[in-house]
């Protein structure tokens, strides 16, 4: 496969630019016009070449909402580096491990980081706003579609962060697909509060630019009633959130106050939102068409999507995979199981990722074959609807922290009265998900669901404590989570 | 305005687990990395227990900083 300007994502998206592509910061109005933005981010990507930095090196961009690192970002990949988003406050705080986990060769922060820390690193330093010369800058560098466009930290408050390498294919791939299930028109402007750092943030960036719209900043979102307004002022399309963020709109702004009259979607991903609080927001907002979506890191960004003419019918479904994606659902022994059972699901297509950088075990294992395991338990309807029952992977993710379920049964063992114990996440409307724990007591189970529960620091939220009389195990001996996962929505249901 | 200050330090301490003494009346969210939206609330809870007061929207709104969180407390007490 020949190098072609044209598989540069950047340069497809740089094209596609159009009279509605504006980028606004809404907390200071700073407006990138939209004739302005194709030379930006051109003259950007000649400048990381001007600097020294060569096709293919990877370049740490500290990521503020802001259009100066939305141009940055896109630049680096439009003159083919590879662009490693990350939250500008992170970045600063923990530049040396970054350089030396990602074997970056530059860094851009928008504000200067001072030279002291940074000095003795032996990368290029590069810090300020993307300028536009008077001249065009270069034309998109050529590459190939599986070539590393981007690497994408996922989430976790422990140990070492991980990297997911995102190719140019893998995000033309799933913007295509995105526009298409959320009937992204050509005037669109999105609201956009989550970092570019995070892939459904990245994917709203994405979709808007690509097909010719634009996108408004807000870091403000600690103050909802700002970004509300900002979104009536702007005339939003289109406004993004995790379930946290839906939560704080309903309860703590003055989202029934504020007319939003521009809002065509709203788009839900990141966690399971109750159904409950999905069917408040269109309450509030009718107007706008509500898409819970589905997505991983691993993936691009989405995976599947509900389609708002089925939100009644499929409600607490996250929809069908995206179409150019294949779903399938996988048993213990990575067997198909039928529609109704749950397993593991899968994903295969063009947005799966080429896997984790410098993991090459860890990629083997979950990319295998070219079928992504999600580490999330799920089954298929007879309509080829996804339903998430559960997450097998080893981490639940609470207040947006990953949380071991090791850990969680480590301390739960050291319970005086406790034999034996597995915990596994369920969907909390309030922090995302909650734990619900199986516990196998070694005697009299008197008291002990109360001390369980005074056993666990005040910030993890346990749904349930279940004495059960064996935790079920796979054929190695392993917990079983998907059997644990059916036991929840038993219990529920 | 002195005694309230001290005790909305002690309120950040807990919420985010900064050093009290590093919080003044300037103190701004761009100060203290945990102070973000999710931790806003946390802060208001927090807030409402240790005065016994209660805090609508509105109020969220203007805790912009730990003057104004300072102001607020004090008109409800």
């Amino acid at each position: 496969m020949a190098n072609r300007p044209e598989s540069n994502f950047a340069g497809q998206l740089a094209k596609r630019l159009g009279e509605h592509s504006y980028l606004i910061d809404a907390a200071t109005g700073d407006t990138v016009l939209p004739a302005d933005l194709p030379r930006l981010i051109s003259s950007f990507a000649t400048s990381l070449l001007s600097a020294g930095l060569k096709q293919g090196d990877p370049i740490l961009i500290g990521c503020s909402l802001s259009p100066p690192s939305a141009i940055a970002y896109l630049g680096a990949i439009y003159a083919g580096l590879v662009a490693i988003p990350i939250e500008e406050s992170v970045l600063v705080s923990s530049l040396p491990e970054l350089v030396k986990r990602t074997h970056a060769c530059g860094v851009w922060t928008e504000k200067s980081c001072g030279s002291g820390a940074t000095a003795d690193l032996g990368i290029v330093l590069l810090d300020g706003h993307p300028r536009g010369q008077r001249t065009e800058g270069m034309p998109p560098a050529p590459c190939k579609e599986n070539d590393l466009a981007v690497l994408v930290a996922t989430s976790g408050s422990t140990g070492a962060p991980r990297f997911v390498m995102v190719s140019h294919g893998n995000l033309t791939a799933n913007t295509e697909a995105i526009v298409r299930s959320q009937n992204l028109g050509t005037d669109e402007r999105a609201m956009l509060i989550l970092p570019v750092s995070y892939c459904f943030g990245a994917s709203v960036l994405h979709t808007h630019l690509f097909q010719g719209g634009g996108v408004v900043f807000d870091r403000r979102f600690m103050f909802p009633d700002k970004v509300l307004r900002a979104i009536k002022e702007h005339e939003c399309t289109t406004f993004a959130g995790v379930p946290t963020v839906y939560n704080i709109l309903l309860r703590r702004s003055n989202l029934r106050r504020i007319p939003m009259p521009s809002l065509r979607r709203l788009l839900q991903a990141g966690g399971p939102l109750a159904p409950q609080r999905v069917t408040e927001m269109r309450a509030v907002v009718p107007a706008a068409k509500f898409y819970v979506m589905y997505g991983q890191t691993e993936a691009t960004a989405r995976i599947s999507c509900l389609d708002p003419e089925h939100l009644d019918q499929k409600l607490g479904s996250v929809g069908r995979p995206l179409d150019n994606l294949t779903v399938r659902i996988l048993d213990e022994e990575e067997g198909d199981l039928p529609a109704g059972q749950t397993g593991e699901i899968a994903v295969g297509g063009p947005s799966v990722t080429l896997g984790y950088l410098d993991e090459p075990e860890e990629t083997s294992r979950t990319f295998k074959d070219g079928w992504l395991r999600t580490g999330d338990l799920g089954h298929l309807d007879a309509d080829g609807y996804i339903w998430i029952d559960g997450r097998k992977g080893t981490f639940l993710k609470m207040r947006g922290v990953r949380l071991s379920f090791a850990e969680v049964e480590a301390k739960v063992t050291a319970v005086l009265g406790v034999y034996e114990c597995a915990v596994t996440s369920v969907p909390d409307p309030e922090v995302g998900e909650a734990l619900a724990l199986y516990i196998v007591p070694d005697k009299d189970p008197l008291d002990l669901v109360e001390r369980v529960r005074r056993s666990l620091p005040t910030h993890w939220t346990c749904e349930s404590v279940n004495i059960v009389s064996e935790i079920p195990k796979t054929a190695r001996g392993k917990i079983s989570r998907a059997a644990l996962a059916k036991k929840g929505t038993r219990a529920d249901g | 305005m002195d005694n309230v200050l001290v005790r909305v330090q002690d309120v950040f301490h807990e919420a985010f687990g900064v050093d009290a003494r590093l919080i003044s009346l300037d103190t701004t969210p761009n100060d203290v990395p945990a102070w973000d939206s999710v931790g806003h609330l946390d802060l208001a809870s927090r807030l409402e227990q240790a005065f016994g007061i209660s805090l609508d929207v509105d109020d969220l709104m203007e805790m912009e900083n730990v003057r104004e969180i300072v102001r607020i407390v004090n008109s409800k007490l």
